[in-house]
């Protein structure tokens, strides 16, 4: 019997949830709206997603063009290579953050031309008339990408927001300096909002500004309680879901779409968990998505752990709210204070409860809040190559888990053949790629580790006491 | 009534079979090459001629290793992980740590009564893989099988730089033009080797009893290079490459054995060696 000859056929990728289905004509409905919103002659702003100032652009009618989003969009459909070998080619090193890569790349070639590259997947990135960057934990790219950019467009300006990740130190309380920091940062938005009103040449209208915070903060304790609904057992969601329902949450916040957005969630995941329709039919293992920015070219990874009972019910990546509770923001009418507690309690919430157990830091105790309450059985990390950010100390965080918290309860055969009890950390998998670069990526060999880390959590759960 | 269980374990340069009855009764270990579906088929055939038994015969197979999903007679395929895991504490009970330094890559497994708890892979790089010494063997002119015992005799091993394959063969021929000697620059490698092993060992929390697998195992300077490195006795199995093969086969007794005691058949694919023609 002679072997047929296989076409390479990409498997289609499975969502779990109306919401996250819906996501992708979103986002290319707002890609198309950008290059209208150009030719209707509006401002258009490349940003970085979780700036902290979403409403302050809605309110100034500024179109955000959201350039990490545009480098995904071409990671997913697998067409970023053409632009990160450009990038390559004018001197940007292959190390660097690949969102930045992908970018400098299709806005070279864009100048260049003068009109989109061909073939620019979903239409293209529109040129932008103003560049705002802001810093967030380590990534001194949200810094330096636009002012590479600018060699080629030196027209346009960058203003540059300095948003601060606090300090968390064993012997500082959160309490003592958070003064200093909010004054830094309200300080930094008032500059921005100066800013733009020169580029616009509208004053800001604050209480509008008000409205749209307020609606932000309600939106934040509607994602907060949605996802929370994910905690059930089989969970109606998982994080290739999420992946892309995190669309609004950082594309769109402060605006009724996106709360809409949530809300129609919330009733999907009810109405699934009143069914008992979960992710999989038969749910055998629950994993914490521990960090990492996904691949976005390899979300059907997401599909492979599935097909092996096994369901991601929460994940720290894009997770980028708490309840506004929990953020202590005291009672003040100006919505840019209320907009620097908000990042000022979103960053620090962690740090309490972290000084409290020995040995455990504020990403560590997350990790340990959400594995006690979504009933995690094992732990998956990605370490993306080219993202200092959000990869840096991954590893430590996973060593420090599992030097710190052991919750499984295990008999050990000593040398002598006697049973004691004890206690095991939770199976752990590191993944290795990228979040754009596909070249660092191998199918096969991520198959082969997802698949000795399944055997893994078998044996687990089996020698459980 | 005798049962017999098969392991084949594909790897990427090297392909191995054992046939156990309460033990190894027969093992093949021949080189992969890229027709892996007919020569699963070739080497089963050997091993079962090796002791004359049909093949309707063998209870269970379990494939494992990169090209188990090439073996189309396989019952059942099992990661190299759980496979090396439950081959080491045949042979070694109170094994905790092992270390398979492959063809194409390396792993290191925490385990436990001979089941998996932890890994890590280095399958990206060739610089802590049999590779890399065949490449620098093949610069040096020696054959890869003496290299362990030339780099035992080097008391100052020179030290490799480079991480990468390709750069560490231009440095190791750069030394050896500047005067340094064989033993020293073979030493120099394995224990360059041994560094980038350890590196991601390390990550495990070694703990002993530590057992190297692979074909890296059969390297004497670099077995010394790692023991050296993690400060732990290092063991060897009596035939490091079959480990992963043993490991399947007693994996497919343990499943023999379960559904025996469960009371349900055991599910098995037709038992026939078909000839498999590519075109």
């Amino acid at each position: 019997m002679a072997e047929e000859e296989k076409k390479e056929v990409r498997k289609k990728r499975r969502t779990a949830t109306k919401a996250a289905a819906s996501i992708g004509p979103m986002v290319k409905e707002s890609i198309g709206g950008t290059i209208r919103a150009k030719q209707e002659g509006k401002k258009l702003a490349y940003t970085f997603i979780v700036c902290l100032y979403d409403e302050i652009l809605s309110v100034m009618d500024i179109v955000p063009v959201w350039t990490e989003n545009y480098a995904g969009v071409c990671g997913a459909k697998r067409d970023a290579e053409r632009f990160l070998e450009r990038a390559e080619s004018l001197g940007f090193s292959r190390s660097l953050c690949t969102y930045a890569l992908c970018g400098l790349g299709f806005d070279q070639w864009r100048e260049k031309l003068g009109e989109m590259p061909p073939d620019a997947p979903w239409g293209g990135q529109a040129r932008p008339d103003m560049m705002l960057s802001s810093g967030q934990i380590l990534c001194d790219p949200r810094n330096k990408w636009y002012q590479a950019a600018q060699q080629f467009m030196p027209d346009v300006p960058i203003y540059d927001v300095g948003l601060p990740y606090p300090l968390y130190e064993d012997d500082i309380e959160v309490a003592d300096v958070q003064d200093y920091y909010i004054k830094h940062i309200t300080e930094e938005l008032r500059g921005l909002v100066t800013f733009l009103e020169k580029q616009t040449g509208k004053k800001m209208d604050y209480d509008r500004l008000s409205e749209f915070v307020d609606l932000g903060e309600r939106t934040w304790n509607m994602i907060w309680e949605t996802y929370e609904l994910r905690r059930a057992v089989p969970t109606p969601m998982g994080t290739g879901d999420a992946m892309n329902t995190m669309v609004p949450m950082v594309f769109m916040m402060g605006t009724q779409q996106c709360y809409d957005f949530y809300l129609a969630l919330n009733k999907e995941l009810q109405d699934k968990i009143a069914r008992k329709e979960g992710v999989v039919e038969d749910e055998k293992y629950r994993l914490l998505w521990g960090g990492g920015l996904p691949s976005w070219f390899a979300l059907t990874d997401f599909n492979y752990f599935n097909s092996k009972g096994a369901v991601f019910p929460v994940e720290t990546t894009y997770r980028m709210i708490e309840p506004i509770y929990r953020l202590n923001i005291p009672d003040t009418n100006d919505p840019i204070e209320r907009l620097a507690w908000r990042w000022f309690g979103y960053w620090t919430y962690w740090y309490d409860k972290a000084k409290k157990r020995p040995g455990s830091e504020p990403d560590v105790e997350r990790l340990i809040q959400y594995i006690e309450d979504y009933q995690i059985d094992g732990v998956v990390m990605h370490e993306a190559f080219s993202c200092r950010t959000w990869h840096l100390g991954l590893i430590w965080q996973l060593n420090q888990l599992k030097k710190i918290y052991r919750p499984i309860p295990v008999l050990i055969l000593g040398k002598d053949g006697e049973k004691t009890k004890g206690k095991r950390e939770l199976p752990s998998l590191i993944l290795e790629s990228d979040i754009i670069d596909i070249s660092s990526y191998s199918e096969v060999d991520t198959r082969n580790r997802i698949d000795a880390f399944i055997e893994t959590l078998e044996q687990t759960k089996k020698n459980k006491v | 009534m005798t049962q017999y269980f098969a392991g084949i374990d594909i790897g990427s340069t090297m392909t191995k079979v054992v046939i156990m009855d309460s033990g190894i009764i027969s093992s093949i270990i021949g080189p992969t090459g890229p027709e892996q579906r007919r020569l699963a088929n070739k080497v089963m055939e050997k091993a079962l001629h090796e002791v004359n038994i049909p093949f309707r015969e063998i209870t269970y197979v379990v494939a494992t290793g990169y090209g188990r999903i090439n073996v189309p007679f396989a019952d059942k395929q099992i990661t190299e992980i759980s496979c090396h895991a439950k081959g080491v504490a045949h042979f070694f009970p109170e094994a905790k740590t092992i270390i398979d330094i492959g063809g194409q890559d390396c792993k290191g497994i925490r385990i436990d009564n001979g089941k998996p708890v932890d890994f890590v892979m280095n399958d990206k790089c060739a610089a802590g893989t049999g590779r890399f010494l065949e490449i620098i063997a093949d610069a040096l002119g020696i054959k890869i099988e003496e290299m362990g015992e030339i780099g035992l005799e080097g008391n100052h091993p020179a030290k490799i730089s480079n991480i990468c394959t390709v750069f560490a063969e231009q440095e190791v021929v750069a030394r050896l033009a500047e005067g340094v000697s064989l033993h020293n620059l073979v030493a120099g490698i394995l224990e360059s080797l041994a560094n980038r092993v350890s590196r991601m060992v390390n990550r495990l929390h070694v703990a002993e009893e530590v057992v190297v697998t692979g074909g890296g195992a059969k390297n004497v300077g670099l077995v010394k290079a790692l023991s050296d490195k993690l400060s732990y006795t290092v063991a060897v199995p009596p035939e490091p490459l079959l480990t992963g093969a043993v490991g399947a086969a007693l994996l497919g007794k343990d499943i023999a054995d379960k559904t025996l005691k469960d009371g349900v058949s055991l599910e098995t694919k037709e038992r026939s060696l078909k000839e498999i023609k590519i075109f």
